[in-house]
């Protein structure tokens, strides 16, 4: 029996698609569990980091720390158009907003019109060669086991998970700060907060491009060992991060952390053993059936999760402000 | 409540108006049907790729009807992006076309070298339009040609419809396409408009009997269903599942509405009443039927598989109007929804429960003040709604295509068709439907095919900024 898909599995807690889908969900947090903003959308910030770090790199021949910025402009950009008509409205229609825009950005750059700058439905190739040039790191293979890795996937991952904690420390330094505090007394009655003199919206609007900043590094993050999909884009992983957010608690800064690791290395655990069943015989599934059965539990998982604990693994139950 | 009667009746009125316009559109483009699309010159765009090698490709098949065989010589041009290339049929009748890469191309087949003994094709089939998912090979594309008057209509065989395109891939964009068959235009401008005319209207009515029963779910219970989707897949698969076990075609139907509003008394007796017992908020009640959603969708995949299921259907046009061409299914779907639409309109109106699930919608705690029993009404509107979702799965079904995702593709259609005929107002959602709907297929004469979701949601984002009470929504704050 071959077990080396535990230590796989338990490898996806550092790996790089991890620590983006980690950083999003701060960002993530950002919105909704400090701020109150239901963002169904952040899917379309990774889109558009994604986006903004893919053509800046290829089309453009922009070195990384360029495109990272222009990355940054571009989320930041978003947050403005989505922000400035939609941070009025009550917070389901909000959702359908977010949600909405995120979808015509993916449907957007999938259109063959825009293949010249888009790569349409097929996507972008080949933004991690520009990145791996920064590698400080010398050749060679790093690590025990399967766990081995080369040089350019060392770098990936010791930079993606400097940017995360990064964005927990600068998070954890904002909450602790004034200007955290008014946030989370928006979240907690917004009139209230007016009423003190706050400019909510202008709040609520920094929120929002912060959080969304996070979002769209977290899509560059994500494309980097990979190539860029549109179709990567779509409303599910907003739920997946969701998912993320409410297992390791909505109101935390190192929740999505922690939810990230767990969420990917149960995935890959869920994986392996139903393989490993299928395979044996001993589950009366075919191959092509283990796909979806990792759907129906993180759709499961997040049902559950914000009936029976809607505080996460390391939120307080008191501060659980939605289930009012 | 005066005021909310005589709201209702403007609505009604629009109705009427709409189904009748309807009706209109038919009789004014009565003019005689056009000529087989002319054969073009050779043309050709990017280069020849064999299909052995290219990651995708499609398999053209050109058979006769009367004896399956294969009819060599014949052209095919493949269009697709930055791809324009013309083949010749083998002896088998087969063409395989290395494809540069995924996307919709579209098939032509040139009807001038299909020998004279051999007949025509029928007028819908060539050309038609191909989904080539990533790394999908020999998607097919198969063509019949015969000799008796009316194309195919002797003989349709299951696989002329398109066949199967493998590969779950996530692309959604096929929703609210058009049919294959509807698309035929070809008598210049106003053809193409009152093609695409009908087809929006068409399926804005399919539309309309989903955004119905989730309109209604968010009157009666504040929830935004964004499981909404998976009933109506449900409906679809449970005609599949039904004709799959030899049942006819109106069985099918009936069984979807049957099974779509037990699966609704289920959904509402197992999670949302224990749900409102409890008292969850309604953001978490949302995210919980985001978690069913996507659990419900992937136990489809299980079930069914990724591929594209078809329901035996007729190809065949069955009502010719001018440059707009209709199958059977699609007039008759047109017709079901409208009955079963004016018997929902006379349900709300002229009922009990009717009054009673409207009197909850207006205010839920001085409807139960005034005896009305909120959780029956509760439980009849989820039973209602599961059962017009599952109507509209299996008429959509009938209309494009089935697949484990049909429901989750037009979840934000109906929201965004809700959100337009204004929140919780059965009536606004099925003007909202068909107002979208036909908006959404005008929109393709500017704007390229697959826009025309996005299209729909940008309508969607600017009636929540300046209507946000939509067409017959009441006015209340939202900000």
């Amino acid at each position: 029996m071959n077990l080396n898909f535990v230590w796989l599995a338990l490898g996806e807690a550092l790996s790089p698609t991890t620590a983006a889908y980690a950083l999003a969900t701060i960002g993530l947090v950002v919105h909704f569990g400090f701020t109150g903003l239901l963002n169904f959308g952040q899917a379309g910030f990774m889109a558009v980091g994604g986006y903004a770090f893919a053509i800046t790199t290829l089309k453009l021949d922009w070195p990384a720390p360029f495109a990272f910025l222009a990355t940054i402009a571009a989320a930041t950009l978003f947050a403005l158009i989505l922000g400035i008509p939609t941070l009025r409205l009550r917070a389901d229609y909000l959702a359908i907003v977010t949600i909405a825009a995120a979808e015509i950005i993916r449907l957007s750059v999938k259109t063959a019109e825009l293949t010249e700058i888009t790569g349409g439905a097929t996507g972008l190739n080949g933004a991690g060669r520009v990145f791996n040039e920064l590698n400080p790191i010398p050749e060679g293979r790093y690590g025990f086991g399967v766990l081995t890795y080369t040089a350019d996937q060392l770098w990936l991952r010791v930079f993606g998970w400097a940017l995360v904690l990064l964005a927990c420390l600068i998070v954890y330094l904002l909450i602790r700060s004034p200007w955290g505090r008014v946030i989370k007394g928006i979240r907690e009655d917004e009139d209230a907060v007016r009423s003190l003199g706050k400019n909510v919206f202008a709040y609520k609007m920094q929120a929002l491009i912060f959080g969304g900043i996070l979002g769209g590094l977290a899509g560059a993050l994500f494309i980097l060992p990979r190539s860029l999909q549109p179709d990567n884009y779509g409303t599910q992983l907003t739920f997946f991060l969701y998912t993320i957010m409410l297992l390791g608690g909505a109101t935390t800064v190192f929740g999505p952390v922690i939810g990230s690791m767990i969420f990917w290395v149960v995935l890959s655990l869920s994986d392996g053993l139903l393989s490993l069943g299928i395979n044996s015989g001993i589950l009366p599934l075919t191959t092509t059936q283990q796909g979806p059965i990792r759907f129906i539990i993180v759709g499961v998982a997040l049902a559950l999760l914000v009936v029976f604990r809607p505080q996460g693994l390391l939120g307080n139950k008191k501060e659980v402000f939605f289930n009012a | 409540m005066t005021d909310h009667s005589s709201r209702v009746r403007r609505a009604f009125a629009a109705l009427v108006g709409l189904l009748v316009g309807f009706l209109a559109v038919f009789a004014a483009v009565a003019a005689p049907a056009s000529a087989a699309p002319a054969s073009s010159a050779p043309r050709a765009a990017g280069d020849v790729i064999d299909p052995n090698t290219a990651e995708e490709s499609i398999a053209v098949w050109i058979r006769q009807t009367s004896d399956k065989a294969g009819i060599p010589g014949v052209g095919v041009t493949v269009i697709g992006d930055d791809f324009d290339q013309t083949f010749t049929t083998d002896a088998e009748g087969r063409v395989y076309v290395g494809l540069p890469g995924p996307g919709t191309y579209s098939v032509e087949v040139d009807e001038a070298t299909i020998p004279a003994a051999s007949g025509t094709l029928p007028d819908a089939a060539s050309p038609r339009e191909v989904r080539v998912a990533q790394t999908n090979k020999n998607v097919p594309a198969n063509f019949l040609a015969s000799t008796t008057a009316g194309g195919g209509a002797a003989a349709p065989a299951p696989d002329e419809t398109g066949g199967s395109t493998p590969a779950p891939s996530n692309t959604d964009e096929a929703t609210g396409a058009a049919p294959p068959s509807a698309t035929t235009g070809g008598t210049g401008f106003w053809g193409v408009v009152a093609t695409k005319l009908a087809t929006g209207l068409i399926f804005g009515l399919l539309l309309a009997l989903a955004a119905i029963g989730a309109s209604l779910i968010f009157g009666t219970t504040g929830l935004n269903n964004f499981a909404h989707g998976e009933l109506v897949t449900f409906g679809g698969l449970m005609a599949y599942t039904l004709a799959s076990f030899g049942a006819p075609g109106w069985l099918g139907i009936l069984g979807a509405i049957v099974l779509g509003g037990l699966f609704g008394l289920v959904q509402d007796t197992a999670i949302w009443r224990p749900l409102r017992r409890r008292r969850v908020g309604l953001i978490p009640l949302m995210i919980v039927s985001i978690g069913l959603a996507l659990a419900t969708r992937y136990v489809y995949v299980l079930f069914y598989g990724g591929d594209r299921l078809t329901l035996p259907n007729n190809p065949a046009p069955f009502l010719v109007l001018g440059p707009i061409s209709l199958r059977f299914t699609d007039v008759f779907g047109a017709v079901i929804a409208i009955v079963v639409l004016l018997g929902v309109a006379y349900v709300m109106l002229r009922t009990k429960l009717g009054k009673a699930a409207r009197a909850v919608a207006d205010n839920a705690p001085l409807a139960a003040a005034s005896g009305i029993n909120v959780d029956r009404v509760i439980r009849f509107v989820w039973i209602g709604a599961g059962a017009l979702a599952g109507l509209s799965g299996v008429l959509i079904a009938y209309y494009q295509a089935l697949r484990w995702d049909t429901g989750s593709a037009i979840l934000l259609l109906i929201f965004a068709a809700v959100t337009l005929g204004g929140l919780g107002s059965a009536f606004g959602a099925l003007v909202g439907s068909l107002v979208l709907s036909v908006f959404m297929n005008l929109a393709t004469l500017v704007l390229p095919e697959n826009l025309k979701y996005a299209a729909a949601l940008v309508v969607l984002i600017l009636i929540l900024l300046f209507r946000p009470q939509g067409i017959l929504g009441r006015k209340e704050r939202v900000g």
